[in-house]
């Protein structure tokens, strides 16, 4: 870095792309708080407006206004969200956290190509996964409903703890496992007290993706879901659908601040290890 | 003395990365007593790490078993064996603190709390770590975790305990201090030590007996002078301590035996080896001398050049060339042998050593 302006000019392209990435959210944060019912671009007052509106408390609106099709529908749908996720999560979890264990410490034949389908789910098109498992679902007679929804997140899911799970395994110093063993620890105390707080932290950031992923999944939902389960993501595209309109700006907000509550929760516990 | 580990005719062989066979424990056979601290010497790649892993559990023989306090172990898992290993890594749990790690037997064995911080604070003072049981793996010097690990390791009062080159990544200063203190710590709570390690030095200093292993094979077993002096193959003369080696066939002269090398050069041994027999002959630095103007029978002589004199503190090293080439090194204590010190570089001298001295390796 001889030159002085080079120099401006790095930072000048950091700020940049940082403007590019960030300043939509941030406009759909600010405008979440405009009164302004018909142009959401036309910045009028501060309104707490949308946010009661969303949860069925449309204190100042007009009939006119009141876009959101029903609280019931909204909230129903963020029931369903958060019953996929979290079941999901849990079973993603446990079935992708004994799979890298096994494939951590088993050689057998066909190992690569097992480990190989394993990454397969995350690189596959959405689409194709989605039309894939309506097919499979149709043709083995599954009805459409909360319980396809989780079958099909779990697909792929199970790839992403998986994942998560084994990069911090193959960090792992394995003599650590050696020496538990070495000092009278039989297999299931050495899991207990050595392995397991060793690959916490991959589990739990495992599962916070995989709650993350599950929570804000549209495509594949979108082909798998039945007419009574529609999730959060779901339900905010039907609605774009007949037009953009301010209470999107409140959801996006809140699903936002969600969002980085799972975040802060994860690095937490990063932290703490 | 009681036998405390035993070892019969081992055998393990590794497939090899590149295809074919890697013999790792070729027949060995050895006996560890009561309150001895034994070690494992030999290159990477001798096979002492897979013989320690074979007394600790963590590899199966082909054949040959292992028999530890008079009984046969195969089979038996590594937690129920009464042996623990000091790691070369020291393996400490980064997420428990010191006493944490220290009393990690302990808790697995439901000895009970006040009972265990009691056992904990005397080993953390044995290894002279008082204070730092509340601290991290992670916040503690390489030196300081290996004293850890070494309190982890006798905490259980295991009957042996297994040391897999555990100095090899401090600094120089703290591996000579590590060395003696291990010697006397091991004298003071009695139990065996088998102790691994590529460093001969290290094996001299603190052993009561060495094995020398190599390609799998033991080379020679027995205390550290005996080694050093008598050693019985060439391999344990070139691995152990300084001299040069002289290899050659025994011819008779007019008076005593004289062992001629390849390369022609002629030197006089002590009387014994029949004519005919191939030798090697081991001459270490503080062997040789200058020559005296006369001498008698009992001194040989060697022609040499002298090349370089190098001052190492406590000894100056002359460096010479033999006739044939070769050169070997003479070692003079403190200011070094008057006679060497008026020698210039690029004189001749002639270098003398009992004939007695030197040992001679006999090859069948």
């Amino acid at each position: 870095m001889k030159h002085p302006w080079l120099k401006r000019l790095l930072s000048l392209h950091g700020f940049l792309f940082l403007a590019f990435v960030y300043a939509p959210i941030i406009i759909v944060v600010v405008y979440s708080f405009n009164s302004h019912p018909v142009n959401m671009m036309v910045w009028k007052d501060f309104t707490f407006d949308w946010y009661l509106s969303i949860f069925g408390n449309p204190t100042k609106l007009t009939e006119q206004t009141l876009y959101v099709e029903s609280t019931d529908q909204l909230l129903s749908a963020v029931k369903n969200s958060l019953t996929v996720a979290l079941t999901t999560t849990t079973f993603a979890t446990i079935v992708g956290t004994a799979t890298a264990l096994a494939i951590y410490r088993y050689h057998f034949k066909l190992k690569p190509f097992y480990q190989g389908l394993l990454y397969m789910p995350m690189v596959m098109p959405d689409i194709v996964l989605g039309i894939a498992l309506l097919v499979f679902f149709i043709n083995f007679g599954v009805k459409l409903g909360l319980m396809s929804i989780i079958i099909g997140h779990c697909t792929f899911l199970i790839s992403y703890v998986f994942v998560v799970v084994s990069a911090r395994l193959a960090g792992m110093d394995s003599t650590l496992e050696e020496a538990s063993a070495d000092l009278g620890a039989n297999p299931w105390a050495t899991f207990r007290r050595v392995t397991f707080p060793q690959i916490l932290p991959g589990i739990v950031g495992g599962a916070l993706l995989a709650f993350i992923i599950s929570m804000d999944d549209l495509v594949i939902t979108y082909f798998i879901a039945g007419v009574d389960s529609t999730t959060l993501p779901v339900f905010i595209y039907g609605m774009l659908r007949r037009g953009v309109k301010p209470e999107i700006n409140a959801i996006a907000t809140l699903m936002l601040l969600f969002s980085f509550a799972i975040a802060a929760l994860g690095l937490y516990f990063r932290r703490r290890n | 003395m009681d036998s405390i580990a035993e070892v019969r005719e081992a055998v393990k062989r590794f497939p090899a990365p590149e295809g074919g066979v890697i013999t790792a424990l070729d027949n060995i056979s050895l006996n560890i007593q009561q309150g001895q601290f034994m070690t494992l010497l030999g290159p990477s790649g001798c096979g002492k790490t897979t013989l320690l892993r074979a007394i600790s559990g963590f590899e199966d023989l082909d054949s040959g078993e292992v028999r530890i306090a008079g009984e046969s172990v195969a089979g038996v898992p590594p937690y129920r064996r009464p042996v623990n290993t000091v790691f070369q890594n020291y393996a400490l749990f980064p997420h428990l603190s010191v006493s944490g790690n220290v009393g990690y037997g302990l808790d697995l064995a439901r000895v009970s709390k006040t009972e265990r911080e009691q056992r904990v604070g005397e080993a953390l003072e044995r290894v002279n770590l008082s204070g730092f049981d509340r601290r991290k793996p992670a916040q503690l010097s390489g030196g300081q975790q290996q004293r850890v690990a070494l309190a982890r390791a006798i905490i259980n009062q295991p009957k042996l305990l297994l040391l897999d080159e555990p100095l090899s990544a401090l600094d120089r200063n703290l591996r000579q201090s590590m060395q003696l203190e291990l010697k006397s710590l091991q004298h003071d709570l009695g139990i065996c030590f088998l102790f691994v390690t590529h460093d001969q030095e290290e094996a001299l200093t603190m052993s009561d007996q060495v094995v020398v292993l190599d390609h799998g094979r033991i080379e020679q077993i027995g205390p550290p002078e005996e080694l050093y002096h008598q050693p019985a193959t060439r391999f344990v003369a070139g691995f152990i301590g300084d001299g040069t080696l002289f290899s050659g066939t025994i011819e008779n002269s007019a008076e005593d035996p004289i062992l001629v090398t390849e390369g022609g050069l002629r030197i006089s041994v002590a009387n014994g080896p029949s004519v005919g027999t191939n030798a090697t002959l081991i001459i270490r630095p503080e062997h040789l001398n200058i020559a005296p103007q006369e001498h008698d029978n009992s001194l040989g002589i060697l022609d040499a050049v002298l090349e370089q004199s190098v001052f190492q503190g406590a000894t100056r090293q002359y460096v010479c060339k033999l006739a044939n080439g070769a050169s070997i090194s003479v070692s003079a204590a403190g200011s070094g042998d008057e006679a060497l010190s008026s020698v210039n570089t690029g004189d001749s001298i002639r270098l003398a050593y009992r004939r007695d001295t030197p040992h001679l390796i006999l090859e069948s």
